[in-house]
């Protein structure tokens, strides 16, 4: 009777005999030692052990489970030596001319290749979605693959639209051709990541440090760990730590803060709130109906659509201002909720919650001046309520006759 | 000292070689690179084609892509880049001279 050692070969279960295990152990720490200074150590491991395991496999069946000690050996017997013929002269019982000029060789280009340092992953265009996607992920694909902030992309096409709706049939366009990204391969493809940061996500998915933690033995918790805090320092500046920080800093953000606010907090918070609420409601109505009137009329609040424009851009451009108009307000409505301020910026009446009731009372001051300094905007605003009239008109009709 | 010892060290010589030639068909998974090995002379095991791939990778000759399999983990397929095929290309030019002059020799 033997005991068996469950290990993880990049992300698959096997059950080894004990002193299979131990073969096996033994021969990957030798590998590990043969490899030492190769600069693709842990890849080429990652590769034995992958290969490892698909011998593994065939060797097991339905009513087979365990992997005995004569098969280890003859697996570990079948993978041969781990011939280093990168390191500088470094291996230990493979000599030869050959494996010198081999060597040497491999040193003078390393030198040449060293200069872009290590692979470094093909760029493709996909929409990233709904990871940070705002709409369907166009900007934020755009965004990975330009290597800047997503809002920049997103106020590029918000400006380009300006331009006779260039930036939203762009926009559309892209959404319909840019396919999005699926596989983990893709994803990373999308920003650009390093194969080592692929390969950070195939080993994560794999399980891969996961069961490298699960070895029974100190020495390989240990290396466990010293791999696992190597790959972190290598893969410090990839986009999967950023994302870490990210989310970490807005947790930081927007966690609760310590202590219980004051009470008249939450009075000016609930007030705040439904006056967020009636203004967004409001501000959907009237998208509703500017798109009604549109659809009917050709024109939103007097202001007529541009015969060259067609109907659906003229929609899709509603859609869009009233997305502008009601982000801040969502936004507000969020920091009520999370009590976003930190409460020793401006004392604990203006943090918080009062900041959103300030925000509304500047918008109804630009709306004031507005109304007194811009003709137009006047006339507009004048034109509202038997706009509104129409609208409501229109629709009772709309009913009666449904 | 047999012929096949003799030769041991050209083998492994020529092994870079072809390997690069074998990649050239694309998009190559690395068993089937050994599986087509070991049915010639130049029988290997993964302990020395992983290190080998991942020098000509650093050599910037081969390049791979992972790619999702039915059973178990994405597998690397690997493939040459321009670089490689430039060199398999010279390389085989070398070798038919090489060839030409082992034949060539001796024969007057």
């Amino acid at each position: 009777m033997n005991r068996v050692i469950t290990i993880n070969l990049n992300g698959n279960a096997y059950q080894l005999e004990e002193s299979g295990y131990d073969a096996l152990r033994a021969y990957l720490d030798d590998a590990a030692r043969r490899l030492e200074g190769n600069p693709d150590k842990d890849e080429i491991i990652a590769d034995i052990e992958q290969a490892i395991g698909e011998k593994f496999r065939a060797v097991l069946g339905v009513n087979k489970t365990v992997v005995v000690t004569k098969e280890v050996t003859e697996v570990v017997g079948a993978m041969g030596p781990v011939e280093d013929g990168s390191s500088e002269g470094k291996s230990a019982d493979t000599s030869g001319p050959q494996q010198a000029t081999s060597s040497k060789a491999a040193a003078g280009s390393s030198a040449a290749g060293d200069a872009d340092c290590g692979p470094q992953g093909v760029r493709r265009l996909y929409r990233i979605y709904p990871e940070g996607a705002m709409l369907s992920g166009v900007c934020n694909g755009l965004a990975a693959y330009l290597n800047v902030d997503a809002t920049l992309i997103r106020v590029g096409f918000v400006l380009l639209s300006l331009l006779w709706g260039a930036g939203v049939v762009l926009y559309l366009l892209m959404v319909v051709i840019v396919p999005i990204a699926v596989t983990p391969a893709e994803k990373s493809a999308a920003s650009g990541a390093a194969a080592t940061a692929q390969e950070f996500i195939r080993r994560a998915k794999a399980g891969y440090y996961e069961g490298m933690k699960t070895f029974h033995d100190k020495h390989a918790h240990r290396e466990w760990r010293r791999k696992f805090k190597r790959d972190m320092r290598g893969w410090k500046h990839n986009f999967q730590r950023e994302m870490y920080e990210n989310t970490y800093n807005w947790r930081q953000h927007w966690a609760p803060q310590s202590g219980q606010p004051h009470p008249q907090f939450w009075v000016g918070m609930g007030f705040t709130v439904m006056i967020l609420k009636w203004v967004r409601l409001l501000f959907f109505c009237l998208g509703i109906y500017a798109v009604y009137s549109l659809v009917t009329k050709g024109g939103v609040f007097g202001v007529v659509l541009p015969s060259g424009i067609p109907l659906w851009v003229g929609i899709v451009a509603i859609v869009v201002i009233y997305q502008l108009l009601t982000l801040p307000l969502k936004a507000l409505q969020w920091s009520c909720y999370y009590r976003g301020a930190p409460p020793h910026a401006c004392g604990p009446w203006l943090a918080g919650p009062f900041a959103g009731l300030i925000w509304l009372g500047f918008l109804a001051a630009v709306i004031w001046l507005g109304d007194h300094y811009v003709p137009q905007f006047h006339e507009a605003l004048k034109q509202l309520p038997p706009l509104l009239h129409q609208a409501v008109d229109a629709v009772q009709k709309w009913l009666e006759r449904a | 000292m047999s012929i096949n010892e003799k030769f041991s060290s050209i083998r492994k010589g020529l092994l870079e070689f072809l390997v690069l030639k074998i990649i050239s068909a694309d998009h190559v998974y690395a068993a089937d690179i050994l599986q087509e090995l070991n049915a010639t002379e130049f029988a290997t095991q993964e302990g020395t084609l992983y290190p080998l791939l991942s020098k000509l990778r650093r050599e910037e000759l081969v390049d791979y892509e992972w790619k999702e399999s039915e059973a178990g983990p994405p597998r690397k397929y690997y493939r040459l880049t321009p670089k490689g095929k430039d060199q398999l290309r010279d390389t085989l030019d070398y070798w038919q001279k090489i060839n030409g002059t082992v034949k060539s020799l001796g024969q007057k």
